[in-house]
């Protein structure tokens, strides 16, 4: 898994490539808490070059929307396809997260 | 399962996962199951050896078991098991699709998927043994 992260303004967007799973799935919750400490509220992930996600990866991105969420802010997700997004539809949680088709549509909701 | 079944032993943690997708995925390639099912197959995997890890052997030590063999054009049967505590991962109550957010539990979803992504799961325990069993890939959406 690769994590590229970029400040756009009102959010912080967060690109998630390769492979999420049981081994680095923390490193996700990792780069995105770092700017929550610093006072970001808005999180993009961009998971348009994400291929696999577990369940281990899905609690990543629940427990950080819910850690932003709790402080009035929110994460967005966008790019979603494939795998993943079977995943996030089998799970339901499709339903939970705003999901857009790219980071600008996402950033322009803010 | 019969005599054709390939069998790895490994320690039942999260860095043997990637040996034994590899494993099986041999298995699967040389079974024709169709290319773009094979990260589902991954998936599966992942899911059962990390619920092992942590459920079968909370205390850190112990092995898991992974083997196939062919079940018809493009299908292959899999059996994981351990031996570790008594431990039905069929047992795990579904997720709780009506809560928001907020109150969604983190967890569970790991055996859901995998029920959704498999055909003829089932559960036994053979003496100290817990045997996981089903069907890949799954009758599809």
């Amino acid at each position: 898994m690769n994590i590229e992260t970029e400040e756009l303004g009102k959010a912080v967007l967060v690109k998630v490539s390769g492979r999420m799973d049981a081994e680095n799935s923390h490193e996700f919750e990792q780069a995105c808490e770092q700017w929550i400490t610093r006072g970001t509220k808005h999180v993009i992930a961009d998971l348009d070059g994400l291929q696999y996600v577990s369940s281990m990866g899905l609690r990543s991105f629940l427990s950080v929307a819910q850690k932003l969420q709790s402080d009035s802010g929110s994460l967005l997700l966008c790019g979603l396809h494939g795998l993943p997004r079977q995943v996030f539809e089998l799970t339901r949680l499709i339903g939970l997260f705003q999901v857009f088709d790219t980071s600008q549509q996402a950033l322009a909701t803010l | 399962m019969d005599s054709a079944a390939r069998r790895l032993t490994l320690p039942a943690s999260v860095e043997s996962v990637a040996l034994f997708r590899n494993f099986v995925r041999s298995g699967a390639v040389a079974a024709e199951v169709p290319a773009d099912e094979l990260e589902k197959l991954d998936l599966v995997l992942e899911e059962i050896l990390v619920n092992i890890a942590r459920y079968a052997y909370p205390a850190g030590n112990g092995a898991a078991e992974v083997a196939f063999a062919p079940d018809g054009p493009g299908k292959l049967y899999v059996e994981i098991s351990d031996w570790g505590n008594d431990f039905n991962p069929l047992d795990v109550e579904p997720p709780d699709f009506s809560r928001g957010l907020a109150e969604r539990p983190i967890g569970g979803l790991g055996v859901f998927l995998v029920r959704s992504l498999v055909s003829n799961i089932a559960y036994r325990r053979e003496e100290d043994r817990n045997v996981l069993s089903f069907g890949f890939p799954g009758p599809g959406e």
